[in-house]
C-alpha cells in the first residue's frame, strides 16, 4: 500500500541522513545535553525516540517551541535510534547543531 | 535556534528553597563567569503571592493581600524551566552583579523591586506571573 511504503521510505531516508550527521556533522545526544544546546540557542534539530517519556518529550518540544527549532519524532524506539547513530547505546533524543553534509535539517522538516 | 533565555523572560525555579515560584530573568549568563562555570541567571520572584482578594474586603484587607515579597537569586539554568511568559518590568537598574555581594544592598534591591512588581500587580497586567503555580 502506499502509504505503508512511504512510511518505510521516510524511515530510510532518515536512517541514511543521521548517518551522514554522524560522520560530517556536530550533534549531542541524550536528554541533558540536548537541554542545554536549546538553551544556548545551538540546536538546528531534535530527535526523539516514539518510546521517549511523555512527559519529558514534552519538554523538549517546549524548549524546542520557544526555541523555534524543528523537532521530529523518529519511528523507532531509543534502541533503534542509538542502532541509527551507529552506537551500542540506547539514544532517547539526540540534537543535531550541524549538520555537516547531510541535508536533514532540509528535507526533515518538511516531511513532518 | 532563537536565543529565549533573555531578559524579562518568566521562569518557573525547579530546584532550591524557592521550588515551584515564578521568577523573572533579569539578566543572562549565557558563557562561564569565573565562579559560576555554567550558564545562570539572576532572577527577581515573588517570595509571598499576593492572595487572592474579593472586591467585598475592606480596602485596608485589599491592600494586605496583595503584597509581593521578591527574592533576588543567581540561578543555574539547569534548575529554571522556561515559559513563553514575559514581564515587562525594567529592573537591570535596580538589580545588578554588586546587589547581590552585601545583605543591605540585596535588602534595598529588593524593596525597589517589590514595589515595582506592586504596581504591575495593581495594573492588573501580568496575572499570570502573579499567580501562584498548583500543583
Amino acid at each position: 500500500m502506499a502509504p505503508v511504503k512511504k512510511s518505510k521510505k521516510n524511515a530510510e531516508n532518515i536512517n541514511s541522513r543521521l548517518a551522514l550527521v554522524m560522520k560530517s556533522g556536530k550533534f549531542t545526544l541524550g536528554y541533558k545535553t540536548v537541554l542545554r544546546t536549546l538553551r544556548g540557542s545551538k540546536a538546528k534539530l531534535i530527535i526523539i525516540a516514539n518510546n521517549c517519556p511523555p512527559l519529558r518529550k514534552s519538554e523538549i518540544e517546549y524548549y524546542a517551541m520557544l526555541a523555534k527549532v524543528g523537532v521530529h519524532h523518529f519511528s523507532g524506539n531509543n534502541v533503534d535510534l542509538g542502532t541509527a547513530c551507529g552506537k551500542y547505546f540506547r539514544v532517547c533524543c539526540l540534537s543535531i547543531i550541524d549538520p555537516g553534509d547531510s541535508d536533514i535539517i532540509k528535507s526533515i522538516p518538511g516531511e513532518q | 535556534m532563537v536565543k529565549f533565555l533573555k531578559s524579562n523572560k518568566a521562569v518557573i525555579i525547579l530546584h532550591d528553597f524557592f521550588v515551584m515560584r515564578k521568577a523573572m530573568i533579569i539578566r543572562a549568563f549565557d558563557g562561564d563567569t569565573r565562579e559560576r562555570p555554567y550558564g545562570h541567571c539572576l532572577v527577581a520572584d515573588n517570595a509571598k503571592y499576593p492572595k487572592k482578594f474579593i472586591h467585598k474586603d475592606f480596602a485596608k484587607k485589599k491592600a494586605k493581600k496583595s503584597r509581593v515579597k521578591p527574592f533576588l537569586k543567581l540561578v543555574n539554568y539547569n534548575h529554571i524551566m522556561p515559559t513563553h511568559y514575559t514581564l515587562n518590568v525594567d529592573l537591570k537598574d535596580i538589580v545588578t552583579l554588586d546587589v547581590l555581594q552585601t545583605r543591605d544592598k540585596k535588602v534595598a534591591a529588593s524593596k525597589e523591586v517589590k514595589a515595582h512588581f506592586e504596581e504591575r500587580f495593581k495594573t492588573g497586567k501580568n496575572k499570570w506571573f502573579f499567580t501562584k503555580l498548583r500543583f
